[in-house]
């Protein structure tokens, strides 16, 4: 196991040296004239250049690349070129926000689709088809629309929740929660979808398997031979695709995030790219890079944990 | 052992540590607590670049009003007054401005504000390379009279000098805090009603401002006023109808109508940015056709405003000819509707230009500017005369680029505020420049400009109407309409809308009683 997360985290590491070399080739092919939309479009263009100037551009790409990876590797990821916020602290500031969400939207969705998914897959019949339509629509049900009408009904006319903003965890308990609850439900509603379908599926699939009738035969209780024998083997699959709408997630983050106005790095992605804030959208991309591998290897180990058939090295 | 019993829990709690962990950071705040008596809540969707007066720009004027003071206060009407200087008058000749400081101001070190102050600010904000930089470039000195008298000399006379310091030119910081490198970025130091609160700040998401102890000046109502970032509108109009947010600016017609529908909210409407095709190629570099004033003249006469008004801003707005808006001296009430619909006469025009063929017109198109309804409209309408209007779709990073630098155009389609100064309304749009960046310019204007330049407006009354007139005559824009920006409040404000900004300084908000 020790092999296998070392293999893994050295070629994670790669990885991120190579995606954050593209990265930065890539932001740099198109001119964004930053010190244009720095100082507006009527400054004087020998202001325009200095700007420029000031911020490194008018060095070659590869040099910007190699300073930035300098600094990088010693932690200092730089200021924001539109905001002066220092990037690390930027970034902390607004991780937590997203952070609630996703891990709230895995929890919630991990929750829910196991039941609905077990429920479905064991009793099949009426439920089994509920279940089924339930997650048809929830995967039709385009994200913006049912974010909207949660803010719209449970927001902006019951007063139930507030529409807008975010309360930090360490804050206020029932803050962050009556701040969440609607975003979470907003993005889960697709990702229960999907999750529920591929449990049922999984389910219904080991429950046709030949160990399943010699448990039954051998008189063990319903329950315990689905929760202890079938939902572990069914459950592989299904944690493979919660752990890919983790990551998901945060392009669905994007649209809640600025619908209900939250600060998190959803909506900074947005505000940040468009502008060209080289310092911001590098340190994004290796953020979401690392937690896209983290995210990976997590699963893996608990689909070894899980299954041992699974187990990779 | 039953290690699948132990699955599930396990797994909650690998999401519940982190979701701990996630919540263990400061509160990255956001806008959401609910609304104190002594609170303004203010959605703003303006990112400033930083709080360092060079940097200041446009509508990002609040943030640095509520830490700076400056020289002179801009009223919501456009007059002057006090504010760190007292009195202010020029020579006979307007090349020189004298101006009066207050004795009895400091800043938040105990650093008393002066003569020296005035002069170490002005002279970093004309070489600092910000944004409005360029607003000082016709101060040629700054001489330091005494601790409270201060001489700025011009090279040329400038009539909107004052305008400008009552704007970012005007912010006075301390000058201890210029040797701190970039300190001012994020620690602003000046002599405003409040300071930052960097406890409950997170800077480009939420500004929270504490009302300054010492303030010399006069009492605003709110002890916190908190600034918070918004990147779209429809969060701002959810955020004013649940009382989260007390104030914003709403621009969107659609959004306008959606806050409207709520009988709690008060509004109060504002004319400030003006939307038309900037026509920079009158020389024709670019697209020689553009060159014959009658071909200009046709374009504004093929389109048709009033419909593209009910359409694009469901109305919001008065159509207009005129790049100058209603608060200045050149502004002429019939020159809003001098060019009518009237394809025929723009196909006539065009004949007698030689293009009845008609011509190609190539512009940029930033679709947060130009929305699909309106590349529609100004492509069917141009058609119609025979000009075929192409759309190049550019991204807003290198738009600016290929417009300001390559000057691959030779029109644009903008939105674009109208300032009350003439004469800052005139260095925007018809002086050599960024919006005039071809350098065109005429025998009527350079005979009318000297003569304006050398008086205040009021006195160049007629010249400027002579100049506003010929403008308009000679198509050198192709104005749409001045759009209606909604003030919305949630009931609890009273919001004033501040001369030449779109958005309210921070003196112009109130309790509503």
């Amino acid at each position: 196991m020790a092999a296998f997360v070392a293999r893994r985290t050295a070629a994670g590491a790669f990885l991120v040296l190579v995606i954050s070399f593209l990265s930065y080739t890539l932001l740099s092919i198109p001119d964004l004239d930053v010190g244009r939309q720095l100082l507006g479009q009527n400054a004087a263009q020998e202001l325009v250049d200095a700007k420029n100037a000031e911020l490194g551009l008018d060095r070659p790409a590869l040099v910007q690349y190699l300073d930035w990876l300098a600094h990088a590797v010693r932690g200092d990821l730089g200021t924001s070129w539109f905001t002066s916020e220092d990037v690390l602290q930027a970034i902390a500031n607004r991780l937590p926000v997203t952070l609630s969400l996703m891990v709230g939207v895995t929890l919630l969705t991990a929750v829910v689709s196991f039941l609905l998914g077990v429920w479905a897959g064991v009793r099949r019949g009426a439920v089994d088809r509920f279940v089924q339509i339930f997650s048809v629509i929830g995967y039709a049900l385009p994200n913006f629309l049912v974010t909207l009408v949660l803010v719209l009904v449970f927001a902006v006319h019951l007063r139930w929740f507030p529409a807008i903003g975010y309360v930090g965890l360490g804050e206020s308990f029932p803050g962050w929660l009556s701040t969440i609850a609607l975003p979470v439900t907003a993005l889960s509603v697709g990702a229960v979808a999907g999750v529920a379908q591929q449990v049922r599926s999984s389910v219904i699939e080991v429950l046709r398997q030949d160990y399943v009738r010699t448990l039954r035969a051998r008189g063990l209780p319903p329950s315990r031979i689905v929760f202890r024998h079938v939902l572990r083997n069914a459950s592989a699959p299904a944690l493979a695709v919660l752990g890919m709408q983790f990551v998901g997630l945060l392009g669905g983050a994007v649209l809640v995030e600025q619908i209900f106005g939250l600060p998190g790095i959803g909506s900074m992605t947005v505000t940040y790219t468009t502008r060209g804030d080289i310092p911001i959208i590098m340190a994004l991309v290796m953020l979401t890079v690392i937690g896209v591998i983290a995210i990976n290897l997590v699963v893996d180990i608990l689909i070894g944990w899980l299954n041992p058939k699974g187990r990779i090295a | 052992m039953n290690k699948s019993a132990r699955v599930v829990p396990a797994t909650a709690a690998l999401l519940v540590a982190a979701s701990l962990l996630a919540g263990c950071a400061d509160d990255p705040g956001g806008g959401a607590a609910a609304p104190a008596s002594a609170t303004l809540n203010v959605a703003t969707m303006t990112l400033p670049q930083s709080l360092d007066p060079k940097d200041a720009n446009g509508s990002a004027m609040p943030f640095f009003q509520a830490v700076y003071d400056t020289l002179i206060k801009r009223e919501p009407d456009g007059t002057y007054s006090p504010m760190l200087a007292t009195e202010w008058k020029y020579d006979d000749k307007r090349t020189e401005l004298s101006l009066t400081l207050r004795g009895d101001v400091k800043f938040d070190d105990g650093t008393p504000f002066d003569a020296e102050a005035v002069k170490a600010n002005m002279e970093r904000f004309r070489e600092g390379g910000g944004g409005q930089a360029k607003t000082l470039d016709d101060v040629k000195s700054i001489k330091v009279v005494d601790p409270t008298h201060v001489t700025l000399v011009l090279s040329r006379p400038n009539p909107a000098l004052l305008y400008y310091l009552s704007d970012a030119a005007g912010l006075m910081a301390n000058p201890k805090d210029f040797a701190k490198g970039e300190a001012l970025k994020t620690k602003p130091g000046g002599t405003g009603p409040y300071e930052l609160d960097p406890g409950q700040t997170v800077i480009g998401t939420k500004w929270v401002f504490k009302r300054a102890a010492s303030y010399w000046g006069a009492r605003l109502p709110y002890d916190t006023i908190a600034i918070s970032y918004f990147d779209n509108e429809t969060a701002i109009v959810n955020g004013i109808k649940t009382g989260q947010l007390n104030a914003a600016l709403i621009q969107d017609a659609d959004q306008q109508i959606s806050v409207e529908s709520d009988p709690k909210v008060k509004t109060v409407k504002q004319e400030f940015d003006f939307q038309g095709v900037f026509l920079f190629d009158r020389a024709g570099v670019v697209t020689p056709e553009l060159r014959d004033p009658r071909v200009r003249q046709a374009l504004n006469h093929a389109i048709d405003r009033q419909t593209m008004l009910a359409k694009i801003r469901q109305g919001r707005g008065v159509v207009t000819s005129q790049v100058f808006g209603p608060a200045t001296a050149a502004y002429k009430p019939e020159l809003d509707t001098y060019y009518t619909f009237d394809q025929a006469k723009a196909r006539a025009l065009l004949k007698e230009a030689g293009h009845e063929s008609g011509f190609t017109l190539k512009l940029p198109r930033i679709p947060a500017i130009v929305s699909d309804a309106l590349a529609a409209s100004l492509q069917s309408d141009l058609g119609a005369v025979g000009v075929k209007l192409v759309w190049d779709n550019l991204d807003p990073g290198s738009a600016v680029q290929r417009i300001f630098r390559d000057r691959a155009y030779s029109a644009m389609v903008m939105n674009m505020g109208q300032p009350s100064a003439d004469w800052v309304a005139i260095g925007e749009a018809v002086l050599p420049g960024a919006f005039n960046m071809f350098g065109y310019t005429d025998d009527t204007v350079k005979k009318l400009l000297p003569a304006i330049q050398g008086r205040p407006a009021q006195e160049a009354a007629a010249d400027l109407e002579a100049l506003n007139e010929h403008l308009v005559r000679e198509g050198w824009f192709m104005p749409f309409y001045r759009m209606t920006y909604l003030h919305v409040s949630d009931g609890s404000v009273t919001i004033k809308p501040q001369d030449g900004m779109a958005v309210p300084a921070i003196y112009n908000y109130a309790p509503a009683r």
